[in-house]
């Protein structure tokens, strides 16, 4: 039962792989890797590790290629499919890094990997792969991974939210508030600054809205753009 | 070897995982057309008419004769659409909702003609996080839906609908680590018997509003319907489909609301558990569940007369700027009260 399953997600898991690289339309090459993660699930399933392989699932399937998805789905439609660059610079690097890959993995398979072929794997304890176990281990064993990781996965939010903010993707005026924005040399050309109603640097007539507050959060046009 | 999605407690026999997968199916199964009406009547009944009551006695048929229709119809696909994700779609949905229902427990474990039995289909270890790796694969229906229909407001309502459930998952998500927290687990069965003192809902009480809501918008539903906005995006990524199709999106929806009902008292209501000390026999549990999803079904249209939907900014700005802001400061304290008491 437990072969049939495996040999089952292998294939798709292979199958899904070889998809990526070869549709041609990005929509599907996506799907094929979703289906790839999928059956990689099914295989840490086969070993028992429950908790792998459901964070699989929900992380990879369910938030990382959500993101490929929708971007995909955005920007490549049905008709634009993938030209690869058959530049002769291009052939020869891809040659380069698939022989390297290729000895590489020759080298972890003959080194580590045939050893294990006639023997029997470590026995399975019960609770092996419960979250539980997997919890114990991170707060102890890799305590200190687990948190550089965490922090770096905080970090990387806080960049998002600022690069977000800086490009002007977030048009709600009233959090428009970054330290760049004092940064910027007056008078180097908003619409606002245009039209007069903000304060060039240049003896401007005062603004017909008596006391409009020096600031611009509240003299930004409604949505308009940053330079 | 143990099965893979090994059991807690124990394995039984073959022909009783079949027989108590099929009847449990078939019992949660059934509450989709039974919802589907009782949504009608009761909308009719909170907008002052009648309600649907030439079909059957009192217009209980009436379900039945839709199905009956909508699979009647021509199997019409738009000739520009991508012919096999489109047809795949709407299975995806109901995969996803259907599979949610193995892991509701109906009852402890008990003996059916000699058999040690689990009221349940399974009881996984990682329990809650198998709801939402279903999520997933929920997303994809909705998704790839919108984008085979070759249709722009497919599209776009697809990735409206999608968009709500990833951001809503998130706060679902962090509402649910306190019970987590509190329980110390995460098998529902283990959730369930770790309620008998007092039932959830009192201690997480910030955790079950939360995760109310945004059952409410994972399942598309009334203050969030914003995928079926009519005067924006005409039907969302439904709009091509029509039919058989249409009928499963239809029953994916309800089987949802059905699911995430049942998923509510499990994991605030003490599952199959009665109040003050109360205990029936065993074979009362299964009842006692269904009794509860009944009143959190009624709850669930209720709100739906009740409520104006949101705008869409309104929708996104309320999921991930007060929601999970609150679900997280719901864990921190949890956390923290756990520890210290």
């Amino acid at each position: 039962m437990s072969q049939f399953f495996f040999f089952l997600t292998a294939i798709i898991a292979v199958a899904g792989a070889i998809g990526v690289v070869t549709l041609r339309n990005p929509f599907y090459s996506v799907l094929s890797l979703v289906c790839h993660l999928f059956a990689l699930a099914g295989l840490f399933l086969l070993l028992q590790a429950e908790f792998v392989a459901f964070a699989q699932v929900v992380v990879y399937a369910g938030a990382v290629m959500v993101l490929y998805v929708f971007v995909v789905g955005y920007v490549g439609g049905d008709d634009e499919t993938v030209h690869p660059w058959d530049g002769p610079a291009q052939k020869g690097i891809a040659f380069v890094f698939a022989g390297m890959l290729f000895l590489e993995l020759c080298l972890a398979i003959l080194g580590s990997g045939l050893k294990a072929l006639d023997t029997r794997g470590a026995g399975f304890v019960p609770g092996f792969g419960s979250p539980g176990d997997i919890g114990e281990l991170l707060l102890t064993k890799f305590l200190f991974a687990f948190e550089a990781a965490s922090v770096l996965l905080l970090v990387a939010a806080v960049g998002a939210v600022v690069l977000a903010r800086r490009r002007g993707g977030i048009h709600d005026e009233e959090q428009r508030l970054s330290f760049t924005e004092f940064m910027r040399p007056i008078g180097t050309g908003t619409t606002a600054e245009g039209v007069g109603t903000r304060d060039a640097g240049i003896n401007l007539p005062a603004p017909a809205a008596p006391a409009a507050p020096r600031s611009d959060r509240e003299t930004l046009p409604t949505g308009g753009e940053r330079p | 070897m143990t099965p893979p999605l090994a059991e807690i407690y124990l394995v039984e026999p073959w022909w009783m995982q079949i027989v108590k997968g099929l009847v449990f199916f078939l019992i949660v199964f059934n509450f989709v057309p039974i919802t589907l009406m009782a949504e009608r009547k009761i909308l009719g009944r909170f907008q002052g008419r009648y309600g649907p009551n030439r079909v059957g006695p009192g217009g209980w048929f009436q379900a039945i004769a839709d199905i009956g229709k909508l699979l009647g119809k021509q199997q019409f696909s738009p000739r520009y659409a991508q012919r096999f994700l489109y047809v795949l779609a709407p299975c995806l949905s109901v995969i996803a909702a259907a599979g949610t229902v193995a892991i509701i427990p109906f009852g402890p474990v008990v003996d059916i003609f000699g058999v040690q039995t689990g009221l349940y289909g399974i009881d996984v270890s990682v329990g809650i996080l198998y709801v939402f790796a279903l999520g997933a694969i929920s997303f994809y229906g909705l998704m790839l839906g919108g984008w085979a229909s070759s249709n722009k407001y497919s599209f776009l309502g697809a990735m409206r609908s999608a968009a709500q459930l990833i951001s809503y998952e998130a706060a679902q998500g962090m509402a649910l680590v306190g019970v987590v927290i509190t329980a110390q687990s995460l098998s529902l069965t283990e959730i369930v018997e770790g309620q008998k003192g007092m039932w959830y809902f009192i201690p997480q009480f910030f955790g079950m509003i939360i995760f109310i809501i945004a059952g409410f918008a994972e399942s598309n539903r009334a203050p969030f319907a914003l995928p079926e906005g009519e005067a924006e995006i005409i039907g969302g990524y439904g709009t091509e489909y029509g039919g058989g199709r249409f009928a499963n999106y239809y029953m994916a929806e309800y089987l949802e609301v059905v699911v995430i009902s049942f998923l509510t008292i499990t994991l605030f209501f003490g599952g199959w558990q009665l109040p003050f000390g109360i205990d029936p026999p065993h074979w009362v549990d299964p009842f006692v569940v269904i009794f509860k999803a009944l009143f959190m079904i009624f709850f669930f249209i209720w709100i739906r007369a009740t409520l104006p939907a949101l705008r869409y900014d309104q929708l996104m700005s309320f999921g991930w700027k007060i929601l999970l802001p609150l679900a997280t400061l719901n864990t921190l304290v949890t956390a923290i009260l756990v520890v210290t008491l």
